[in-house]
């Protein structure tokens, strides 16, 4: 067969060099024009990871067996030479940017396969990748770049489950360095400074948010990094995609849970979802807890959590037993009640009895109040020594209001937390006892710093609630007017261990009632107006722009088939019942849309197949659209 | 009668005594009622001698059961107390100490470190006899590590803190519950029973068809409320908030909303959709919905907005306002604003509220229709501006709201619940097909559940793929239930194969409690011997093992530590007895242990109840109060998941499941 010449773009020799020509036949398969082309260049190096990149065509000559005419490769090929894996960019959830190589030569999916692998991240199907389309570079300060990680060292494995030292996958164990890099991943990140907060873009209606899928554009799953037109070094942003959570296990999934939990609590601080003022409290609330446990119990996985619950099981048993032992502490303390009249008053087992003096405190008590299942709630103004308690007790005829007024921030610390948990039936001798004292004392400590304080700092004395809020609370509410409602519901968080708090954190998000939509502007055939398709793990929904109202809800489960007319960018939807949708697409590529609705469909077959393998063809097949075929 | 009077009083002044020894431990139900003065103890039932007088034939079998196991719980205690305690000698049985002489209280804790050794090992010893003679093995013998010393001393305080946390009072009413047919029963309920375990007691006094829909519902006349308790909650507690005059009842009787949600989910969480597609909905999509907002990560409250009537504070009118379920709370849309979120005012959340259905609220409060419910705090028994009144336009509105309101409130349990109730159902279905063939001790079939045909409402079980089909627990998972002997309607039954249990089973009459006298072996059954006041150290509190364990010598001693979680003690009394055989029975204690650390109970287990006995408790355990404390007045037979566990409960149960763990890891 002829010989011809075929030039070929080395990366590794430099931008500027000249493509190197070697002389093939047609006949050649693609591993010998490999072959030649190193043995050509004189370098000794590992070109395992190297492929083929035809330019023109926009794709990787992988198949190593096909011959240059099987691809169709003629002389006028611009083909390039490179490794498959390249350093990239990643922005995680929690706002940490990484280097690290990933490959820019398999489809997005299994990209996404490999970072998550390297990062410890099950479940993989989850997560994809974003495109920050405009990177705006008019601030200033970005001069300041973020510190990025670099785990471009990390040796490339396709080893499905890494092995893990110490709860960590091996790599991230080999140095103090990078074990660093990994608890700044498995744990969650102090909360950000209010300005930040408020610094960053927020949607302020359904069709901001249907936008953002025309500001960050998810990639193709089954197109490849370079044919999406992301180069080396670019920065991409790893985010969970498909609300479906599955299968979530504290054990293993530290990085898991700890980067949902990121980008959920980003969600509610930026007003990506929706919720209510009591609801944000509370969100407020788990942020101040969970940020407070995180940096006090830096090694979750470490030690044998069995003995540590004994441990701390025993620990109570102590402060249970003298508890008893000293046969139902009291507090002594002298109070008033409203209308400045001073008592002696008493706390016994839940109750609170009064007397006239301390003298008389042995005999009957004026008045004995039970604080089970009565409500507590401050009265506190530190800056004017105002340290009210006040209860809302429950009688048969109603709820009686009383106020009790302490003298100071130690005594008002010690009764408001005996009346907190008296109201949960719990006494004095309770092992969260000291516990509740030290939370009601940091948040009296955050109310004196707030009026002055302007930014957070990591110690948790001094967190400004601001940082717990999104944007919209920071123009209602003081900080020291935040303060008594965060830990108003603090009270009910105060107790869970990080992991629960975090699983408190994701249990209410998850119940909010716009959870997991995406949203797209879309056109509905045979209508003239935009309206906006809500995108969720179980539904479509269709809503009216003009009133925000949910017009139509279309469940998956009911789908019989769906088609997308890629020629005029059309989706079809057949429902059972003969109810048949189409829309065309505003705001993202229809390609997206299928994506995101065949991905949700593959999420909900995987609880039916017990294997812990991916069922990567079914997903390419319900998501791919026309490139799979 | 007469006779019967007059033990009675004999029993309640032994009673009296014993608890008077143990200074004011527990309170004794008589005392309920006439003695207890302050606010919060005031009990809606007429006092307990007249509810004795009441009684029938048959309630009062029952109650002398339970009275006996109260009586035995109290010298069990006792027991308990002389053994680890001799050295305060107040605390003599027959020697009452001034009543609110606490004074075992210090000193445990003093002992326990100081005389860690060997003498602790016999406390911990979970043998039921002779446990001081036999004699401590390793830690004794072998000069004990420093570690070990440690291990023991740790073991030391666990046992006495499971002491002091059993002495907690134990509070218990005598309940008469309203028929259907207007009849009553009487119940003793005490503090740690749930309503589950409560309804069980029912569905044998009543030998009713035991399907999910029965209730225990209590009344308020006053008010015209009525609420439905949900299963695992506790009973006792809103008794105890009735007033002392109060006219509220407590009434048996089967309510289809109960449930209704876990039937027919698409009529709560697709209520938009057209009447015809809710009712031709497929199973398989009924399924789905129930797995996607009860089986996920979170639990899903129905989305529901809607226009309801308000009644204005203090005012008669009612107004009208768009009201939004969210799973925090239920909101309204204040005047002007849009129904997003972050506008949305808070009207009440579910912590200190309890759902109730308000009866006749037209004439009442004129109220636009009788659809009405009501958010109050349990403890309000009396109109008061703290009631929040709502009304619906129809009784399908209603109950969407209502049930809309439990799921927010109770989340999982709801379909915890509903679980156990259906397989309680089944059960009593399969029990009463059974053939001769299928004993009680037989291992439970996996197929009993699938195949019960008459449930409620033609809720057919489904055969649920997927995940959910471990959820409902395909059989019965822990076998408690077959074990048991069921609801004994069939009198044909008794097989041959373990007479005794037979015996039990086709006994027709409730106090099965009192069986257990015929039979041969129980060492210490706490149930057939009444007072003798100080028994001999070898009543071991109620750590003792099931009764017909081998008695295994504690040979990993501290290890071994809490082999039956202390709940058997308590239920195993009132199983069946094992059977005869000692070859085939249980294995040692370690078994359960692993059983209940997580792994996946052992496929067929022999049929002796108490290994998987752990599983069970622990079930309960896990999500919702405490459970494992269980003293006597077990009801007779059913009881699984032993709810409840006064105070200490919670952490008792937490306390368990460490120490399982840690034995499991070593």
């Amino acid at each position: 067969m002829a010989a011809w010449d075929l030039s070929v773009t080395v990366e590794d020799l430099g931008l500027d060099a000249p493509p190197v020509t070697i002389s093939v036949a047609s006949d050649l398969h693609i591993g010998g024009v490999i072959l030649k082309l190193v043995e050509k260049t004189q370098i000794k190096q590992d070109w395992s990871d190297h492929a083929l990149w035809w330019e023109q065509k926009q794709r990787w000559l992988l198949r190593t067996a096909w011959t240059l005419e099987k691809y169709g490769i003629h002389a006028d090929a611009k083909l390039v030479f490179m490794p498959q894996h390249k350093p990239l960019r990643l922005g995680l959830p929690n706002g940490i940017t990484l280097r690290l190589r990933v490959c820019f030569s398999n489809p997005v999916f299994q990209t996404v396969m490999g970072i998550c692998r390297m990062l410890n991240i099950r479940h993989p199907e989850e997560l994809s990748l974003l495109r920050p389309i405009e990177e705006k570079k008019k601030k200033k300060d970005k001069n300041l770049a973020p510190e990025i990680y670099d785990l471009t060292e990390v040796p490339l494995s396709s080893v499905s489950r890494p092995c893990l030292y110490n709860g960590m996958p091996a790599h991230f164990a080999d140095s103090p360095e990078m074990e660093a890099i990994y608890k700044m991943l498995s744990v969650s990140q102090p909360p950000p400074a209010p300005e930040v907060i408020a610094k960053q873009y927020r949607p302020a209606s359904v069709v901001d948010k249907a936008h953002i899928n025309g500001r960050y554009v998810w990639l193709d799953s089954s197109r490849c990094l370079l044919q999406q037109g992301i180069q080396e070094s670019d920065k991409l942003w790893l985010r969970f995609k498909y609300y479906a959570t599955y299968d979530m296990d504290s054990k293993y999934d530290a990085v898991r849970l700890t980067q949902l939990y990121e980008q959920a609590r980003w969600a509610i601080l930026l007003e990506d979802i929706d919720c209510t003022e009591e609801e944000m409290m509370l969100f407020g609330a788990l942020q101040y807890h969970i940020s407070k446990v995180a940096q006090s119990e830096p090694q979750i996985m470490s030690n044998n959590p069995a003995m540590d619950d004994l441990d701390s099981a025993l620990q109570s048993l102590e402060v249970k037993m003298e508890g008893e032992g000293s046969s139902a502490s009291d507090l002594p303390k002298r109070l008033t009640l409203k209308g400045y009249k001073q008592y002696w008053f008493k706390f016994q087992d839940t109750s609170i009895s009064y007397f006239k003096s301390k003298e008389e405190s042995i005999g009957e008590p004026i008045q004995m109040i039970n604080l089970k299942g009565c409500e507590v709630a401050p009265d506190v103004n530190v800056a004017a020594q105002k340290f009210l308690i006040r209860l809302l007790i429950p009688a048969p005829e109603g709820m009686n209001e009383v106020y009790l007024r302490c003298e100071n921030e130690q005594q008002y610390a010690q009764w408001m937390a005996g009346c907190r948990l008296g109201s949960k039936g719990k006494t004095l001798a309770d092992s969260s006892f000291q516990s509740e004292i030290q939370s009601i004392r940091s948040f009296l400590a955050m109310q004196k710093t707030n009026s002055s304080s302007s930014s957070a700092n990591a110690s948790e004395e001094s967190i400004n609630t601001h940082s717990l809020v999104s944007p919209r609370y920071h123009k209602k509410y003081k900080p020291k007017q935040l303060t008594p409602r965060i830990l108003d519901a603090y009270q009910n968080v105060a107790q869970l261990s990080l992991t629960d708090a975090l699983m408190r954190f994701l249990q209410i998000w998850q119940a909010l009632p716009d959870f997991g939509l995406a949203y797209v502007v879309v056109r509905f055939k045979g209508s003239r107006k935009d309206e906006v398709l809500g995108i969720a793990p179980n539904r479509l929904i269709r809503i009216d722009l003009s009133v925000g109202d949910v017009v139509k809800t279309w469940r998956y489960n009911n789908m019989k088939q769906w088609n997308v007319n890629w020629d005029i960018r059309q989706m079809a939807i057949e429902f059972e019942g003969n109810v048949n949708i189409a829309f065309s697409c505003v705001t993202a590529d229809c390609k997206i849309v299928h994506e995101f609705i065949g991905g949700y469909i593959f999420m909900s077959t995987r609880s039916r197949e017990k294997s812990e393998t991916l069922n990567e063809e079914l997903f390419h097949k319900l998501t791919g659209g026309h490139e799979a075929l | 009668m007469d006779d019967i009077d007059a033990m009675f009083s004999a029993m309640l002044g032994e009673m009296d005594l014993l608890t008077q020894s143990l200074g004011e431990e527990t309170v004794p139900p008589e005392a309920l009622s006439n003695t207890k003065k302050e606010v919060n103890y005031s009990i809606g039932f007429t006092d307990l001698n007249e509810s004795l007088h009441e009684l029938e034939g048959n309630d009062l079998d029952a109650l002398m059961a339970d009275l006996m196991a109260d009586l035995n719980a109290t010298e069990e205690k006792l027991a308990t107390e002389i053994e680890c305690l001799k050295a305060p000698s107040a605390s003599q049985p027959d020697f009452p100490p001034p009543p609110k002489g606490l004074s075992i209280e210090p000193a445990p804790s003093h002992i326990s470190p100081s005389s860690a050794g060997s003498r602790s090992s016999n406390v911990s010893t979970p043998v039921p006899s002779a446990a001081s003679s036999l004699a401590p093995p390793p830690p004794s013998g072998a000069k004990p590590t420093t570690e070990e010393i440690e291990a023991q001393m740790k073991a030391d305080k666990i046992k006495l803190a499971l002491e002091k946390l059993k002495e907690a009072k134990v509070k218990k009413l005598v309940v008469k519950v309203l028929m259907n047919d207007g009849s009553s029963k009487t119940l003793m309920v005490d503090e740690r029973q749930n309503v589950r375990e409560v309804l069980d007691n029912m569905f044998e006094k009543s030998h009713c068809d035991c399907n999910v829909n029965w209730s225990i519902c209590e009344t308020n006349p006053e008010l015209q409320l009525e609420r439905a308790f949900e299963d695992h909650e506790n009973l006792v507690d809103p008794l105890s908030a009735w007033t002392r005059d109060s006219e509220n009842k407590v009434l048996f009787q089967e309510r289809p909303e109960k449930y209704e949600v876990f039937k027919n989910p698409q009529n709560f969480y697709l209520w938009k959709k057209d009447k015809t597609t809710l009712r031709d909905m497929k199973d398989k999509d009924k399924e789905l919905l129930i797995q996607e907002n009860f089986c996920g990560t979170s639990i899903i409250v129905p989305d529901l907005e809607g226009v309801l009537h308000l009644r204005e504070d203090g005012k008669k009118s009612w107004k009208q306002r768009l009201f939004q379920l969210r799973a925090s709370g239920i909101y309204y849309v204040p005047k002007g604003k849009t129904k997003s979120s972050r506008d949305l005012v808070c009207f009440v959340q579910f912590d200190n509220v309890n759902v109730y259905y308000g009866k006749d609220f037209k004439s009442k409060y004129k109220a636009p229709t009788d659809f009405c419910f009501v958010l109050k705090h349990p403890q309000i028994q009396k109109e008061s501006q703290y009631i929040k009144y709502l009304c619906c336009d129809d009784i399908w509105t209603m109950n969407l709201w209502v049930t809309g309101i439990r799921i927010a409130k109770y989340g999982a349990s709801l379909y915890e619940n509903f679980k156990t109730a259906e397989i309680k159902a089944s059960n009593s279905v399969w029990t009463n097909r059974s053939t001769p063939s299928s004993s009680n001790q037989s291992t439970p079939s996996p197929t009993v559940k699938a195949k019960s045909p008459n449930q409620a409402n033609g809720h057919a079980t489904k055969p649920q793929p997927g995940p959910i089909s471990q959820n409902p627990a395909p059989p019965p998972p822990p076998p408690l239930a077959e074990v048991l002997p069921p609801p004994p309607p069939d009198p044909v039954l008794p097989p041959p194969p373990p007479p005794m249990a037979a015996k039990t089973a086709s006994k027709p009459t409730p106090p099965k409690r009192n069986q257990p006298n015929n039979f041969p072996p129980p060492p210490l059954d706490m149930d057939n011997l009444p007072p003798p006041p100080p028994p001999p150290p070898t009543d071991d509190h109620l750590e003792a093992p099931p009764d017909f364990l081998p008695p295994p010598p504690p040979a990993t001693g501290f290890n071994s530590l809490p082999p039956p979680p202390p709940s058997f003690g308590g239920v195993d009394h009132s199983l069946p007895p094992p059977p005869p055989d000692p070859v085939s029975l249980p294995p040692p204690p370690p078994d359960p242990v692993f059983v209940a650390s997580g792994a996946p109970p052992p496929p067929p287990p022999p049929p002796p109840p108490p290994p998987a006995a752990p599983v069970a408790t622990l079930r309960p355990a896990v999500r919702t109060s405490g459970s494992l404390k269980k003293v006597p007045p077990a009801p007779p037979k059913r009881t699984a998941p032993t709810q409840g566990g006064g105070g200490g409960g919670d952490f008792m149960s937490e306390l368990m499941l460490a120490m399982r763990k840690k034995h499991a890891d070593q």
